[in-house]
């Protein structure tokens, strides 16, 4: 049981607040309703550029870094389609140098030219690194446009290619930062060693004077059901061919996400999974095979993929994975594997809580799904999911019309 | 409120360690237990000296290790691995050059049905064919994938080149490596290496009886031998570059052996490492990175075992400023030797690291893993009283005197692929 106070400042800015009495530590989490759903799509990759950018100097202070690790700090940040995080971890009673730090930023960024040229070849190097000199590196950039028609989800938070970050202009990054980064459109969670009233107090201080600024509402276009197979095939130079499918689903708050996550589990997590024993111990077709959920926010995937045993063809291997996924919805679960499953996630949800960090994020993150009270629900969702759950889940998701298969072949 | 003036704060100068409780099982088996946890998870270390400079053929410690839980002829690893899954247990294989083992993870409830599988499927180990087979499979496909990494090759490339590719540190696997592999050989390197008494960490609350369950089973080893491998290695200086054609990033490793932990400049020679490149406000990082955008991230770090300690800076830059970027990390090395650290980046290194411990050894799970690194090293428990306490007393001087002794350009081995 994880528990939280929260207050909200009058322009907007949403706090919660998590007491740790057994760490000497803090740790202060933003979360920033912005990610790559927002974008314009001649200009992708922006959110996570600029997060990049959120490092290089605000208003009034030169550098974010130097003086939080003068305080003994740490802090980072991620990007995905649907929000941008930063999290500040630091000394239990420097709490009040990261919200210096964090205030200053949300307040206004120092938009140098000098930080914005820099960071433009940071990503460019992140985007090569990443998703161009790996093997298999690509495939979300190619998955991705093959689900989604109509939905900004339809490119990946890297951007859908290197020109977009390369031609980003100082009047993109201010106009960016002033429809998205609002205290009003932010949750803040402070987690630790801490007391109440004296979080509050410095909330206030630093963060009680940042203008409320216009709130972004957001419009997106709807992806429409999807009815057909859709299918691609491409050559790349790696190892050996591989193979991903994507099959849409609900949104992450919905009670088809715990369904999904658990067939997820039952299907592709660990030796005893039905992958692993089938599709690699048994038919010996793949060395690979796994099998996870998106949580995308407003329209989840259930991703299965999977490498193929060399002199496998593309037919036999997708057989294969049709008849596991088939099986699911032809034969009832039986209950010890249900069981098996929903141990697994009781074990593995027990230790994620352990770090503080974890904890506050969680926290963060259900608070801006607009569904804080449900952060300590999530066991009970998992207990409550029955075999006929799963079995309606891959009857009505798991199926060819709603799948879009990647291939890649090995040059 | 002046927004541009920092608020006041405090850097801790001690660290409150806890360290776990001492229990002696049988045989020479030593159990050691964080057991104040406030919530139900439990993790359970088993580790033997079986890394891989123990063994006499490549890859062996590697797969005996891989294969532990992949029981017998009348005990398959399915039925292995259903039970413990079904006890919601996870376990993870652990392996180095040094030791190697396996971790247990569940929770308290679950804790004596988990490790009864695994001491049940422990205790019929044989490793058979079919099971070796399938693993050998899986591990080729990944060991090809793995090899079109830059910086894999580049790493690959380093190690021979900083150990000697006959060592016990300085071996690296290839692909023929694989076929030569066979269950007999397996078998011998568990029977010589898993037969001996096992270290075991466990953190967490566990049953009452747990421990004698684990007293139980530490009857069935022989008390260990210590064997002294004592090493010898010899580094190549300059520089290796392996060309990759179609690579758009070149992965760069600088390095040289060091010291071990109880080197009198080990600690000041950490501090200089994180001025150097050592965390996110590194003047590597700082050129590298933030003002030259080589590169999406830079880094250097000491490595230490039980025979050896190396430094290296490793990276992944643009394959058309590779040597920039070279001539860029030895610079950096150079400004630290030619002029000393200014007080305001000495101050901010020392409070980063000081909060960087505090870090380190938060929770239980955290503590247990500054305990092993303190009884691995054989160092004194006053260990991280002295880091501290050395970081305190580290000057300009002394950390100029340090560049100049270690940041030897002569003495780097340089390698790059891409």
């Amino acid at each position: 049981m994880i528990e939280f106070e929260k207050f909200e400042l009058d322009n907007g800015l949403k706090v919660i607040f998590h007491q740790d009495l057994t760490t000497p530590m803090a740790v202060v989490d933003i979360v920033y309703n912005v990610g790559a759903r927002d974008e314009n799509e001649n200009r992708t990759g922006f959110a996570h550029l600029f997060e990049h950018l959120m490092f290089g100097g605000s208003k009034n202070i030169e550098n974010f870094d130097a003086p939080l690790q003068m305080a003994g700090g740490e802090c980072n940040a991620f990007t995905n389609n649907d929000i941008t995080n930063y999290y500040d971890i630091l000394p239990a009673q420097n709490l009040e140098t990261a919200l210096w730090l964090e205030s200053d930023r949300m307040l206004e960024l120092a938009f140098t030219p000098k930080s914005l040229e820099v960071q433009r070849n940071v990503v460019i190097e992140e985007f090569k690194q990443r998703y161009l000199n790996q093997p298999y590196g690509d495939v979300w950039l190619e998955l991705r446009p093959l689900i989604y028609q109509q939905h900004p989800y339809k490119w990946a938070t890297i951007g859908k290619n290197i020109d977009h970050i390369a031609d980003a202009t100082m009047e993109d990054v201010k106009s960016f930062f002033f429809k998205h980064y609002s205290p009003s459109n932010a949750t803040m969670v402070i987690g630790g060693n801490l007391d109440f009233d004296e979080v509050k107090e410095l909330v206030i201080k630093w963060f009680g004077d940042i203008p409320a600024r216009e709130k972004y509402e957001r419009k997106l276009s709807a992806e429409p059901a999807q009815n057909e197979k859709r299918e691609k095939t491409i050559v790349r130079d790696v190892p050996s061919d591989a193979i991903y499918m994507a099959f849409r689903m609900a949104e992450r708050t919905s009670p088809d996400f715990y369904v999904g996550d658990l067939v997820s589990d039952l299907l592709g997590r660990g030796k005893s999974s039905r992958f692993f024993q089938e599709l690699i111990t048994e038919k010996k077709l793949f060395t690979q095979a796994s099998a996870y959920v998106s949580g995308g926010w407003e329209d989840g995937l259930f991703i299965v993929s999977g490498q193929l045993t060399s002199g496998v063809s593309f037919s036999e291997a997708e057989e294969a994975i049709w008849l596991e996924l088939n099986k699911l919805h032809l034969n009832p679960i039986d209950e010890r594997e249900l069981t098996k499953v929903k141990n697994k996630f009781k074990t593995s949800k027990v230790f994620s809580e352990q770090p503080l960090m974890n904890r506050v994020m969680n926290i963060a993150l259900f608070d801006m799904m607009g569904k804080l009270d449900e952060v300590n629900n999530e066991l009970q969702k998992y207990d409550a999911v029955t075999s006929e759950n799963i079995k309606n889940f891959a009857k009505y998701l798991l199926i060819p019309e709603n799948s879009s298969t990647l291939k890649i072949k090995a040059k | 409120m002046d927004r541009t003036l920092s608020p006041k704060f405090v850097i801790a100068d001690q660290l409150d360690l806890i360290f776990p409780e001492r229990i002696e099982l049988k045989n020479g088996c030593v159990l050691y237990w964080m057991k104040d946890v406030k919530d139900e998870a439990v993790k359970l270390d088993i580790d033997w000296e079986a890394g891989t400079k123990y063994q006499d053929q490549k890859l062996i410690s590697s797969f005996t290790n891989k294969l532990l839980l992949s029981g017998s002829e009348e005990l398959s690893s399915k039925q292995i691995d259903e039970e413990m899954d079904f006890y919601g247990g996870f376990y993870q294989m652990q392996l180095d050059k040094d030791h190697a083992g396996i971790t247990l993870y569940g929770l308290t409830e679950n804790m004596n049905d988990i490790f009864s599988v695994f001491s049940k499927a422990f205790s019929v180990a044989n490793f058979p064919q079919n099971e070796l087979d399938k693993e050998r499979t899986i591990a080729i496909e990944k060991f090809k994938i793995e090899q079109q990494k830059v910086k894999v090759i580049c790493r690959q490339l380093f190690t021979p080149n900083l150990f000697g590719a006959d060592t016990a540190y300085g071996q690296v696997a290839e692909l023929s490596d694989f076929d030569a592999l066979n269950s007999d050989e397996l078998r011998r390197f568990f029977n010589t290496h898993y037969k001996t008494a096992p270290t075991l960490f466990l953190t967490g609350n566990v049953n009452k009886d747990f421990i004698e369950v684990l007293r139980d089973w530490s009857a069935n080893f022989q008390t260990p031998i210590k064997t002294n491998l004592i090493q010898e290695f010899t580094q190549t200086n300059g520089r290796v570059h392996h060309e990759k054609v179609d690579a758009i990033q070149t992965a760069i490793r600088i390095g040289r052996l060091m010291f071990d932990k109880k080197h009198p400049d080990y600690f000041g020679f950490q501090l200089l490492n994180t001025i150097y490149g050592g965390y996110f406000g590194s003047r590597l990082m700082a050129n590298i990175r933030e003002d030259k955008g080589y590169t999406y991230g830079i880094g250097s770090g000491m490595a230490v075992m039980q025979d050896a300690g190396y430094f290296f800076i490793a990276t992944e830059v643009g394959k058309d400023v590779k040597d920039d970027a070279v001539k860029e990390i030895f610079n950096e090395m150079n400004k630290l030797k030619e002029a000393p650290v200014s007080e305001e980046e000495l101050t901010k290194v020392k409070n980063y690291m000081l909060g960087e411990f505090l870090r380190q050894a938060d929770g239980p799970m955290a503590l247990i893993e500054v305990f092993k690194n303190i009884y691995y090293n054989k160092l004194p428990k006053s260990y991280y009283a002295d880091f501290i306490q050395a970081i305190h007393d580290a000057t300009p001087q002394s950390l100029q005197d340090l560049a100049n002794k270690y940041f030897v350009e002569e003495e780097m081995l340089v390698v790059t692929a891409g």
